[in-house]
């Protein structure tokens, strides 16, 4: 298994897909960073205090997130798309395990991307923050976030791999990704439940990287998230597995 | 000892019967071509022994073993199916090195068998800008990196152009003679006649011969062509006396069944004039064609 991992890893790191999201990753948090120092204490935006920094590691989430899940999608539609399926599943005929192996491997690579971000918002604001003489502690609440941001990070992969597992199509698969996260934003609007969107996906994920009265408790949140991608990853492990590969 | 065993096997795609009851062994350390017309079921039949499409019925093995049941699939059959598996943005070597990883092999393999297709000058390389047949010879290195003692072989020799073809036969000859099982499909019954001790042809997805090539050639049909001004008088005399005739032009006759000696002395008694008379052997590739037309018919 482990050398499964170690393969996946390997093809991760020999595209350029992959390191394309990571640059992306930075720059999109470079840009939002930015805009959030420069605005910072404006009207109708956060004030510049001490409670800013814990918003500060989570602040490119958002693009994370949808990055993430981007990687996890390229990661698992390019095996069929490029025909790549056929000699990894000639080495590794247990196509069971080499979902698996991909699945750890994109968590890992979504820890990675939660990592980069968090150590560019971190390098950016603080500096540019102290300098503007704003007095920034790291709090007890930054570090629980930090950790929310790599979970979170790490299960939009892995739920793109296993969108990718179903449907195959990498353009569908994460235009599917996307549409939910739409769908989901205004499912509980729509239903008149208000309560409703703790429960969804996105919601129960949300409560890694801001939770709040809103939302679930942080380690409950995590937890259904991660259900709603393991759900969706057998889902799409089985199909894989069963399908004729022609 | 066979390598190969293929038993009652049959693959279903919606309303087509892509490989329909279709048996026969390959013995271990031979060279047999898989041959049979485009369509015929190769591909697929191919795929069912190495796991990657599930049969509907029958069994496909290695000596016995699913693909999926071998130990170490990759050590013990190398494959090359189509020259598509690549991701093109990623170097060969790379390609090869994620492969050795997951099969557990050494990376010093990588840069072995790349130099065994001629390819270690483009290891670096990204494939998306590799020929047709460098990718062939990429698929090939990827087959022979786990030192297989069986190789199958997917029309190989697509994409190579004819000095690339006659390496694949030095190759495949070479891989026969340190004794290991070849299986190698094509849809051209010459371009494996060289290097294969037997032939298996299928048609419409059955099995239509299992041979040797010269148990093949030996049951090939034989003809007599004869150009005639009389084509008609000598066809109703040879057919009189039990000739299979028929015409062919206004003044040729195509006489199976019988020798030239004897067309000759039915049409002197007949007082017809002859232009030509020649003795025809159809040669290996009208057989296959006249096999796989006529084989596999329901």
């Amino acid at each position: 298994m482990t050398r499964l991992v170690r393969a996946e890893l390997l093809k991760l790191r020999t595209t350029r897909a992959a390191a394309g999201v990571l640059a992306l990753t930075v720059a999109v948090t470079a840009l939002i960073m930015t805009a959030v120092v420069l605005l910072a204490g404006r009207p109708g935006q956060p004030a510049v205090d001490s409670a800013l920094l814990t918003d500060l590691v989570v602040v490119a989430k958002g693009p994370l997130v949808v990055l993430a899940l981007i990687l996890g999608v390229l990661a698992m539609s390019g095996e069929f798309r490029h025909g790549t399926a056929t000699p990894t599943f000639l080495v590794t005929p247990w196509r069971g395990r080499v979902v698996a192996a991909k699945i750890v491997a994109l968590a890992l690579a979504g820890v990675a991307l939660a990592a980069a971000s968090a150590v560019v918002a971190l390098g950016i604001g603080l500096p540019w923050l102290r300098s503007e003489g704003v007095e920034v502690a790291v709090g007890a609440d930054a570090g629980a976030r930090l950790l929310g941001l790599a979970a979170t990070s790490a299960l939009h992969a892995v739920l793109g791999v296993g969108l990718a597992a179903l449907v195959r199509n990498q353009l569908v698969a994460v235009a599917a990704g996307l549409l939910w996260m739409r769908v989901e934003d205004l499912l509980p609007a729509v239903l008149n439940r208000p309560g409703l969107g703790r429960w969804l996906p996105e919601g129960a994920a949300a409560a890694l990287t801001g939770p709040s009265a809103a939302t679930l408790p942080m380690w409950a949140g995590g937890l259904l998230f991660a259900a709603y991608g393991l759900a969706l990853t057998l889902l799409g492990t089985r199909l894989v597995v069963r399908r004729d590969l022609t | 000892m066979s390598a190969i065993n293929v038993h009652g096997l049959s693959k279903r795609f919606g309303d087509v019967l892509a490989v329909d009851g279709l048996g026969f062994e390959v013995d271990e350390g031979t060279v047999v071509g898989f041959l049979g017309p485009n369509g015929a079921g190769k591909t697929t039949t191919l795929r069912m022994l190495l796991g990657l499409v599930s049969p509907t019925a029958g069994t496909a093995t290695f000596g016995g073993r699913a693909y999926r049941e071998l130990p170490a699939p990759a050590r013990t059959v190398g494959a090359v199916l189509e020259a598509s598996g690549f991701h093109p943005g990623r170097s060969a070597r790379n390609h090869l090195r994620v492969l050795a990883t997951a099969a557990g092999l050494p990376h010093d393999r990588v840069d072995e068998v790349l130099g065994q297709v001629g390819l270690a000058d483009a290891a670096g390389r990204r494939v998306g800008g590799f020929s047709l047949g460098m990718r062939q010879r990429l698929g090939l290195a990827a087959a022979l990196l786990g030192d297989p003692a069986v190789l199958l072989l997917d029309e190989p020799a697509n994409g190579l152009d004819p000095e690339g073809i006659h390496w694949l036969r030095g190759l495949i000859r070479r891989q026969a003679d340190e004794g290991r099982t070849v299986l190698v499909s094509s849809h051209v019954l010459a371009e494996v006649a060289q290097t294969v001790d037997q032939v298996v042809i299928i048609a419409r997805g059955r099995l239509v011969a299992q041979s040797t090539l010269a148990d093949l050639t030996a049951g090939a049909a034989t003809a007599v062509r004869v150009r005639t001004p009389q084509a008609e008088a000598l066809r109703d005399r040879l057919a009189a006396g039990g000739a299979a005739v028929r015409l062919d032009g206004p003044d040729g006759l195509v006489v199976t069944g019988v020798t030239t000696e004897q067309v000759g002395r039915t049409a002197a008694a007949a007082g017809v004039v002859l232009h030509e008379m020649r003795f025809e052997r159809s040669n290996l590739e009208e057989v296959f064609l006249e096999l796989t037309n006529h084989g596999g018919d329901r």
